[in-house]
């Protein structure tokens, strides 16, 4: 009963034509195929050069790679149709720039931490708060942002001392919203230690998130944040406690940073986040600004060993889940979206277009405009490269249309910069001006000489691998995939 | 089960009536209307005036019209059933189940795919009528009819046909859903899509079969050259119209292999789609001689359906299994079953008396015949 023989709609050799599509060898028998949307297939070097050079014949992976769109029958236009349309799924987000507006309200803080990315100032000292006028300026440039979602974040040194700030712009965003309609949303990035009842009541009345830091355990922790009493971790984490147990588990989330001494201990620090009941937790690298360079800030070691310690931290993690403990790897999170979905999850620090300016901005204390947090911290050190303006004499044009945010987010785009333009993981990863800036001395750096972009890879190849040898992994990498 | 179809004895049958299609009616509802068939319960006098008579026993007693004596098989036709009558009064077909949840009515047997799996095995000749019997089905459905399937062969092949039915649909019956099967190949003609879209049914959707992630084995399946080409085609002409999609994927021996990487296409493809039905092979049709070619059981794809399962809803994708039995369906993928066959063609096995989920399953096809999974068993 068979009118068409199955060898009738197969592919003869040399029958197929390349759609764009980069490589990378993951092993010596593997390697990963990748296509402009970051869809992605697996075959042998053996394979890939019979696919390359026309002469394949096994249909199994023929099939495979006309379905991820990475081959087509000349003549074919539904592939590039359905490519087109993931695309542009994934472009969607750039017509709503600047989505998140950091605002930080002081720089004095009451913690001394050895890898501070900001110049810390002694509490006392009220000229490093911002005034109500710089606030109401910054939040009016704020609101000119197309973006329908506005996320403030207060920062410092240690927002919380100047309380009575947060409270005044939460209340005037509200305010300004009332006519703008944005989906409006409130975020306190602070170490808790000056956390109290009216703070907490403020919180719950207006949905504030709060994102604080934990470095891990107790002797870590308090090695790495310094406080009079060397109490940061019990208050850190009497503060998330008291968080989860008045707003709610999901209303707080913390963040780590990795120093030398964190390399050792990764699956100590994830615990330690399984015990407060957090379920994420951010593997970050430590970054090369601030005290963080100086030579007890934390940062002497290199993007090997914090690969070696992401891996473990990670299959820790990993193990954590099929106990049952729901847990999540935000960064692996991030590329998980990028590998399998055609969302992009809008991280400002892995997007290309870089995520400076577009993806965020930065008012500081004193008005001025940053394009990034980092773009902040070169500038305590004396470079104003990202620099926008100032609140009280730049207009939203101004910032947006600048050279210093268009040039660099111009130049650093990963689709056109050397190697990033041949790289299989081009769609997973991103462009960072601002680190390259600061390590290179040009907005793109050389990427074989790049520590962005030696971590990133071996962040990538290592999921990949994963992804690959263990289906229950690539099981908990579609849920995270959806969860950020 | 049901038996749809049987053969009657007429009485008073002089003349053929006039009319072949008829709803069944209780005495006293409009004896006006032409078209209703009264229903005469035992031991009662009929209300004179209908153009039909349907009773289930010989008696003596003259009817006003002519009558339909309904045999054993057929003594379940009740008020609001919708059936079909041949001219000689000797047969009788329900056509429309008024307490059943799915019902269907077939608009063609012609079609362009030539499906390996067929449960309706096309036939080309001309069957024109059959829409316009479907017009007369349509025009008397009972008031409070919720749902109604258009089935085929393919019935967008005649496309004013198709169009005008769907147009009568939404003057007489504006409130009904409609669940239209089509292979989806018209719909890549933007302007077919454009009518399809424009007659402005409230809610209508169309399940398209899509069988493979790319066109060498989709093709070979359907046994069409580039049918998988406009089939996706037509899925992206009508979700762009904002149309109601459902894929409608049947698992067989060639879909097995495919099915995870067909789940990541449609995650990634398709993922407006309203709903994935991962249906059960019905062993009628083609698939009874193609048996060797698509025969899978079920119990030998379970890792693969669960894969599929979880690319698809943890893409947000609605997701069901269609016309699998509990006992060999993996126990997570239990919430996405669904009890899908047909009452008229559902029935259970002398091994189902005993399962503890019993009334949740849906048993097997009375049309598979022998063909079913070697390990069906009772769940304790």
């Amino acid at each position: 009963m068979i009118k068409l023989e199955r060898a009738s709609t197969t592919l003869a050799p040399y029958g197929w034509q390349l759609l764009p599509m980069r490589f990378h060898h993951l092993d010596a028998d593997s390697a990963i195929l990748t296509n402009m949307v970051g869809e992605h297939v697996f075959v042998t070097p053996d394979e890939l050069v019979a696919v390359v050079d026309g002469s394949c014949v096994d249909q199994e992976v023929l099939a495979r790679l006309r379905a991820a769109h990475l081959i087509q029958i000349p003549g074919e236009t539904l592939p590039a149709e359905l490519l087109a349309i993931k695309l542009r799924t994934k472009m969607r987000g750039l017509s709503d720039s600047t989505a998140l507006h950091i605002f930080v309200v002081t720089l004095r803080c009451e913690h001394t931490c050895r890898y501070c990315q900001v110049s810390r100032q002694s509490s006392a000292k009220s000229e490093f708060d911002m005034t109500e006028e710089t606030a109401r300026r910054a939040l009016e440039l704020a609101f000119r942002s197309p973006s329908p979602r506005l996320k403030i974040e207060f920062q410092g040194g240690e927002p919380l001392l100047n309380f009575p700030l947060v409270r005044w712009i939460t209340d005037e965003a509200k305010r300004m919203n009332s006519s703008h309609g944005k989906d409006l949303a409130f975020v306190i990035a602070t170490n808790l230690a000056l956390l109290d009842d009216e703070i907490l009541d403020f919180c719950a009345d207006e949905g504030v998130h709060i994102s604080t830091s934990l470095d891990g355990p107790q002797e870590l922790h308090n090695g790495n944040r310094r406080r009079p009493g060397q109490d940061s971790w019990q208050q850190a984490v009497a503060g998330i406690r008291r968080v989860q147990d008045r707003l709610g588990q999901d209303r707080v989330s913390a963040l780590m940073t990795t120093t030398e001494a964190s390399l050792a201990q990764a699956s100590e620090i994830i615990d330690s986040y399984a015990e407060l009941g957090l379920r994420g937790v951010f593997l970050r690298p430590i970054s090369p600004y601030g005290f963080a360079l100086r030579g007890r800030g934390g940062a002497n070691y290199d993007v090997s060993r914090w690969l070696d310690f992401y891996a473990t931290g990670l299959g820790r993690i990993v193990e954590l889940n099929r106990q049952g403990v729901p847990m999540v790897e935000i960064y692996a999170s991030i590329i998980a979206k990028k590998m399998l979905t055609n969302t992009d999850p809008g991280y400002v620090d892995l997007a290309s277009p870089a995520g400076i300016g577009i993806g965020a901005l930065v008012y500081n204390y004193d008005g001025g405009i940053y394009a990034s947090d980092e773009g902040r911290m070169l500038a305590e050190m004396g470079d104003h490269t990202f620099k926008l303006g100032n609140v009280h004499d730049a207009s939203y044009a101004d910032v947006m249309l600048s050279d210093g945010l268009l040039n660099p987010l111009m130049e650093s785009l990963a689709l056109s910069a050397p190697m990033c333009a041949t790289c299989a993981f081009e769609t997973y990863c991103g462009a960072d001006p601002v680190f390259h800036h600061a390590t290179a001395g040009d907005f793109i750096g050389h990427k074989a000489l790049s520590a962005f972009c030696q971590r990133n890879m071996g962040v990538f190849t290592l999921l990949l691998r994963m992804m690959r040898d263990d289906p229950y992994f690539r099981k908990l990498m579609r849920r995270w995939a959806q969860s950020c | 089960m049901l038996k749809l179809t049987g053969r009657t004895e007429t009485t008073g049958f002089a003349s053929p009536v006039t009319d072949d299609v008829w709803r069944a009616c209780a005495p006293g509802e409009s004896a006006a209307a032409g078209t209703l068939a009264c229903l005469v319960p035992a031991g009662e006098r009929p209300t004179a005036g209908y153009g039909l008579y349907l009773i289930r026993e010989a008696r003596a007693p003259a009817l006003p019209g002519p009558a339909i004596l309904l045999g054993p098989d057929l003594a379940h036709i009740e008020s609001g059933d919708i059936i079909h009558v041949a001219a000689d009064g000797r047969r009788v077909t329900v056509l429309w189940k008024n307490s059943a949840l799915h019902n269907g009515l077939l608009l063609t047997e012609q079609c362009d795919n030539y499906c390996l799996m067929c449960s309706q095995p096309p036939k080309d000749r001309d069957d024109s009528w059959l829409f316009h019997r479907a017009r007369r089905v349509i025009s008397l459905l009972p008031e409070g009819a919720r749902s109604l399937s258009l089935t085929g062969g393919e019935p967008t092949l005649r496309a004013d046909a198709l169009i005008g039915l769907l147009e009568h649909c939404q003057q007489v019956a504006p409130r009904l859903s409609l669940h239209l099967l089509s292979n989806g190949r018209r719909f890549a003609d933007p302007e077919f899509t454009r009518r399809y879209a424009a007659v402005g049914i409230a809610d209508i959707m169309v399940g398209i079969p899509v069988y493979a992630p790319e066109p060498g084995l989709h093709d070979f399946i359907v046994q069409a050259l580039g049918a998988f080409d406009e089939t996706i085609h037509g899925i992206l002409n009508l979700a762009s119209l904002g149309q109601s999609v459902e894929i409608r994927v049947v698992i067989q021996r060639h879909t097995v292999p495919a099915l995870v990487g067909l789940a990541t296409f449609i995650a990634r493809n398709l993922p407006f789609v309203g709903q994935v039905a991962l249906m059960g092979l019905e062993m009628t049709g083609l698939a009874r001689p193609n048996s060797a070619l698509v025969w899978a059981d079920p119990v030998d794809y379970q890792r693969e359906l669960v894969e599929a399962v979880d690319i698809l809803t943890t893409a947000g994708i609605s997701t069901r299994i269609y016309n699998h039995q509990l006992c060999v369906l993996d126990r997570t993928l239990w919430p996405y079953a669904v009890r899908s066959i047909s009452d008229w063609k559902n029935d259970y096995l002398e091994i189902c008396q005993s399962c503890s989920v019993r009334d949740a399953c849906g048993g097997v096809f009375t049309t598979s015949g022998n063909r079913l999974s070697q390990h069906l068993r009772p769940v304790r």
